[in-house]
């Protein structure tokens, strides 16, 4: 009996050794060659039968977002009719699977067109031990299609194609478009009705609310329930004290800030005083679907989230007068100006494409200025091209903030190996009572910065 | 195993006893009933909410997540089941479902049962193996490569193969199959059966509790599987029915009363499947099996 | 081995033969590219292709057992994981095998609590979070009202680390009490009936016939509802995903894994591919389920061979 079973177990072993062998990692290359012989062969074809006019299917990934969604399908359309010999095959998977589908259809060569987030948390040189990100992963992968020099990548604004498209030198991606996470939706009526002045500084905010809460209204309300509204509702309060947030990133890992900071002290204050004060009771049940809703009941002042959430405001209720400013954080009011957020939606080309032409059509179809501006609008993104205009409320809301538009610490910030659940301070405003188990923000600081020390400190070993 | 024997003289209290165990017997029912009562109200109100939310419109829900719906409103299921293409979504999630169940559950059976019945040297092993296999660590990528590998990307038949494995099922059935009487294998030996038809035309039979606990757990596994589906069908025309529930979803909120509304349309079939086996999963051993 | 009775010579073979399709596919498809994952944990892979691997040893479990203090919420999620695996295993197995009785007495309306009780099953866990994340609605959800009226407050999922994680629990057990109850409900089947009337009539009570009759006949279905319980809610963390996301202090050894391999930690969507990392936390988790798994088995193998099965 044991004879057998040792012969099983070999066999076993042998064959799943075969699999590591042969699944993914160095070998790769071997399969990486075929299909690139192959792949030059069918670009070929293509080519030729892009001449003839034969039909090419366009296959196109990009995630759920139902403005979006209803957009590109016109757009598809419209596509089609100007090449009549392509068909656009487009799919659609949540956000959150974007980046796995993404990987596993460019190694199986079953997307042209991808959505890709902007290129975000690269490693820095003051970094050590970081991994590479998963856009600069498929980059060195050679999954991605070089995009530089393209003409259609000429109808961007700068900052977006450095920012958020390009690694080492070349384009590899076009974005298309901004979103602030860091600004508050103020209830107007309800402030005049109390004779509150729009608050532009921490004080004068601070005072807002107790005047509001005194008359039987709400400050603020956000999405409590999903955990994330509430730090990304804080963003703008980090921002305020913090307006240089990449430099925040890189004080944190040489040591230069510390959460412990006494500077940084303000911060854990005014996170615990706006999770605990300022926000209304019964926030944490309150889903972030649900919270514009919430605000469009008119009798809360402020609803700190992103811009994201101004199309559902107008669907909640239309006609709701409602105003966009960043959130005060500082006793400053020149610090309290900047709107800061992320590039959000963009597109890339696999590498390995057998319908190149094709897909740098869609690419420049898409970006033409009058197709771009019809779906900056449909969308609610800030817009990435110069010659774009908001038509929307939400446009006149950010247009006076767009020069000083940074990108927010979110998209910098990497923790170091080994530093502990705390150590990402960004998050700091859902760890107070009643959203987690904090309440002393001194405490909460040193344990902070001792989180993030732990992980720093084992970067030398 | 059982220890208790009848005697003839025991027969004839039955009455007086059956008198004291009557009154019993209303008490502990009642204590039955108000349990169940109690654990019907824990189920069917979590319940009704995800009907009541299927019959709100949007803004009611925004409004109201909790509450009652003010209005019957029966489009959502008509949105429903025209925004997600659900036909043709649900004819592809039964062919999958059936084809997976039947091909899973007949090889099933003759692995569990030569276990059960330790016919094969090495059952304990091989059991072993698959209880170890409920807490595999998920092979995402290693699946991924052989899949691509084996041609089978995008494809029917590679989808379906991930389902031709699932190590509940083998638990459940041998652990069942041991408690099918030893006697039952002599007598059919001793009548000149084989192996295979001893299995198929008696052991099956026998085991059908097993069987259709087994399938009902394995088809709704199947039916309601979403991560799969996304990274290896991707051709519309393979779409489960799952993958079309995508379209009430939104990037940081859904459509909640139209995606109830598809998930109740969507629940249907694999209800119906329930409620049809479910006489098989209680129909108890015919008495007499094994007599004789 | 047992005795093999249909013949003789080659015919012996033929179970196994049999036995093979089963055995083969689950070692391609399961096994082997587990296998796989456990050799990748020894390296840098990040899971896309043309990046070169290399091998590093055990460094990825170094990193994620004791490096700095990220080990520290690594070993917190270990001890939850155990603690949600005594609370729902216990409760969801007892409040089975007690509705499974109650469902085998054919009282009235028995079909229809059947059905109701396996319902979230059938539902799924993206519905059952759905259904559950509505229902738990501090401010006056139904939840909130019922538990008011014993004056019990309750800021439920998105409240204190522990009570959202008690909830969890809750739901948990809710959801797969339905299967418990159905494999027991298959089990007892096997009990003849005869065997309750005999009791009857020998003047056991109800607890009696349970403890003499029922409990040893269905040993086997209990061992199966034993090791199945465990081993899921070792494994179980989609809920936690639904309900109440990657909150500090609630999570979970499985979810843990998950969200290190998938680069879901932090809120950007720029993470890492770490194929290697997420299979030796994965691989670490595996260690834990087959230990306390495979001891589970050995102990109720033992019980079933005690009582002559």
């Amino acid at each position: 009996m044991s004879k057998r079973i040792w012969i099983f177990m070999g066999l076993l072993v042998v064959a799943s050794l075969l699999f590591v062998a042969c699944g993914g990692g160095a070998p790769a290359e071997e399969a990486a060659e075929e299909p690139a012989a192959e792949v030059e062969e069918a670009v070929e074809e293509v080519e030729e039968a892009a001449e003839e006019g034969e039909p090419v299917t366009l296959r196109v990934l990009i995630h759920q977002n139902p403005p979006m969604v209803e957009f590109m399908e016109a757009f598809n359309d419209e596509f089609e009719a100007a090449y009549p010999n392509v068909t656009v095959d487009m799919s659609i998977v949540e956000a959150g699977d974007l980046a796995t589908v993404s990987q596993t259809r460019l190694t199986a060569n079953d997307v042209d067109v991808i959505d890709i987030f902007g290129f975000a948390n690269g490693a820095q040189p003051y970094m050590t031990d970081v991994d590479a990100p998963n856009w600069q992963q498929f980059i060195e992968a050679g999954l991605l299609m070089d995009l530089t020099g393209q003409p259609f990548v000429d109808n961007y604004d700068e900052a977006t194609i450095t920012d958020a498209g390009s690694y080492d030198g070349k384009v590899y991606s076009i974005n298309l478009g901004r979103v602030s996470y860091s600004g508050m939706f103020v209830n107007e009526d309800l402030l005049a009705a109390n004779n509150v002045a729009v608050p532009t500084t921490w004080d004068e905010l601070v005072a807002a609310c107790e005047t509001l809460t005194a008359a039987g209204a709400n400050c603020m309300t956000a999405g409590g329930g999903d955990s994330w509204p509430i730090f990304v509702g804080a963003y703008g309060l980090l921002g305020a004290l913090y307006p240089d947030q990449e430099a925040l990133v890189e004080g944190l890992w040489t040591g230069d800030i510390k959460w412990n900071d006494e500077q940084t002290l303000e911060l854990w204050e005014k996170y615990q005083y706006y999770a605990q004060e300022m926000l209304e009771p019964g926030v944490t049940g309150l889903s972030h679907d649900a919270t514009p809703a919430r605000f469009a009941a008119g009798d809360v002042g402020f609803m700190p989230t992103g811009v994201w959430q101004a199309p559902a405001l107008e669907e909640a209720e239309p006609g709701f007068e409602w105003s966009y400013i960043p959130f005060p954080g500082s006793d400053n009011p020149e610090d309290n100006q900047y709107l800061f957020g992320k590039y959000d939606q963009g597109w890339a080309i696999a590498a390995n494409t057998p319908s190149e032409e094709a897909a740098l059509n869609y690419l420049a179809m898409f970006s033409e200025p009058d197709n771009y501006e019809a779906f900056a609008n449909a969308v609610g993104f800030i817009p990435t091209q110069p010659t774009a205009t908001l038509a929307t409320q939400l446009g006149e809301e950010v247009a006076p903030y767009l020069e000083s538009f940074r990108v927010g610490y979110e998209q910098f910030w990497i923790a170091p190996k080994g530093a502990g659940q705390w150590a990402n301070g960004g998050e700091g405003a859902s760890w107070f009572q009643p959203f987690n188990e904090w309440d002393d923000a001194a405490a909460l600081a040193e344990q902070a910065q001792a989180d993030l020390q732990a992980g720093l400190d084992s970067l030398s070993e | 195993m059982n220890t208790l024997t009848t005697s003839k003289d025991q027969i004839t209290p039955v009455q007086s006893a059956n008198k004291r165990d009557t009154r019993k017997i209303n008490w502990w029912r009642i204590v039955g009933y108000v349990t169940l009562l109690i654990f019907g109200i824990l189920y069917l109100g979590p319940l009704l909410m995800l009907v009541s939310t299927s019959l709100k419109t949007l803004p009611e829900f925004f409004k109201s997540a909790t509450g009652l719906p003010t209005s019957l409103n029966l489009n959502n299921f008509v949105d429903a089941w025209e925004q997600a293409n659900f036909a043709r979504l649900l004819i592809n999630s039964v062919i999958y479902t059936a084809v997976s169940t039947t091909l899973y559950i007949i090889t099933a059976i003759f692995v569990a049962f030569p276990i059960a019945r330790g016919l094969v040297r090495g059952h304990k092993l091989i059991f072993t193996l698959f209880v170890i296999a409920l807490f595999l660590p998920p092979a995402l990528i290693p699946q991924f490569q052989l899949i691509l590998r084996l041609g089978l990307y995008n494809n029917p038949v590679g989808y379906i193969l991930f389902f031709l494995i699932n190590p509940i099922g083998i638990i459940i059935l041998v652990g069942y199959l041991r408690t099918l009487p030893k006697e039952l294998d002599e007598s059919a030996a001793m009548d000149g059966c084989s192996y295979f038809r001893f299995v198929w035309q008696i052991v099956i039979p026998l085991a059908r509790p097993a069987i259709a606990t087994v399938v009902v757990l394995h088809a709704i596994g199947i039916w309601n599987e979403l991560i799969l589906p996304t990274i290896y069908l991707t051709s519309k025309e393979y779409y489960p029915v799952t993958r079309g529930l995508i379209v009430f979803q939104g990037v940081y909120g859904s459509n909640w009363p139209t995606l109830a509304a598809a998930v109740l349309i969507l629940t249907l079939p694999m209800l119906i499947l329930f409620l049809f086996l479910q006489r098989y999963i209680i129909s108890g051993l015919t008495a007499g099996a094994v007599k004789g | 081995m047992n005795q093999y009775l249909f013949g003789r010579g080659r015919a012996r073979w033929l179970p196994f033969l049999l036995l093979i399709p089963g055995l083969l596919a689950y070692i391609i498809i399961a096994l082997g590219p587990s296998i796989a994952t456990s050799v990748f944990s020894l390296t840098d892979a990040t899971g896309v292709p043309n990046i070169p691997v290399n091998w590093i040893g055990l460094e990825n479990y170094n990193e994620f057992l004791f490096r700095g203090l990220a080990s520290r919420d690594n070993l917190d999620a270990l001890t939850r994981t155990l603690i949600f695996m005594i609370a729902v295993t216990t409760i969801q197995f007892t409040l089975g095998l007690v509705v499974a009785l109650l469902l085998n007495q054919g009282l009235k309306g028995t079909r229809f609590f059947r059905t109701l009780f396996f319902m979230p099953v059938i539902l799924g866990v993206a519905i059952q979070g759905l259904i559950w994340s509505l229902f738990l609605y501090p401010q006056g959800g139904p939840m909130a009202n019922f538990l008011g009226l014993f004056g019990v407050q309750s800021e439920f999922l998105g409240g204190q680390p522990n009570e959202a994680f008690f909830w969890v629990i809750f739901v948990q057990i809710w959801a797969n009490m339905g299967i418990t109850m159905v494999i027991f409900l298959a089990g007892l089947q096997t009990v003849p009936a005869e065997l309750y009337e005999v009791a009857q009539i020998d003047g056991a009570n109800g607890w009696q016939r349970f403890r003499n009759v029922t409990w040893p006949l269905i040993t086997p279905v209990v061992n199966t509802n034993l090791l199945l319980n465990i081993i899921g809610s070792l494994q179980a963390w989609q809920l936690f995903l639904v309900l109440t996301g990657y909150k500090a202090g609630t999570q979970v050894l499985g979810y843990l894994v998950f969200a290190e391999g998938f680069g879901q930690t932090t809120g950007s969507v720029s993470s890492s591919f770490r194929q290697g990392y997420a299979a030796a936390a994965s691989m670490v988790l595996f260690a834990l389920v087959l230990l306390i798994g495979l001891t589970a088995q050995y102990l109720l193998n033992r019980r079933e061979q005690r009582l002559g099965y």
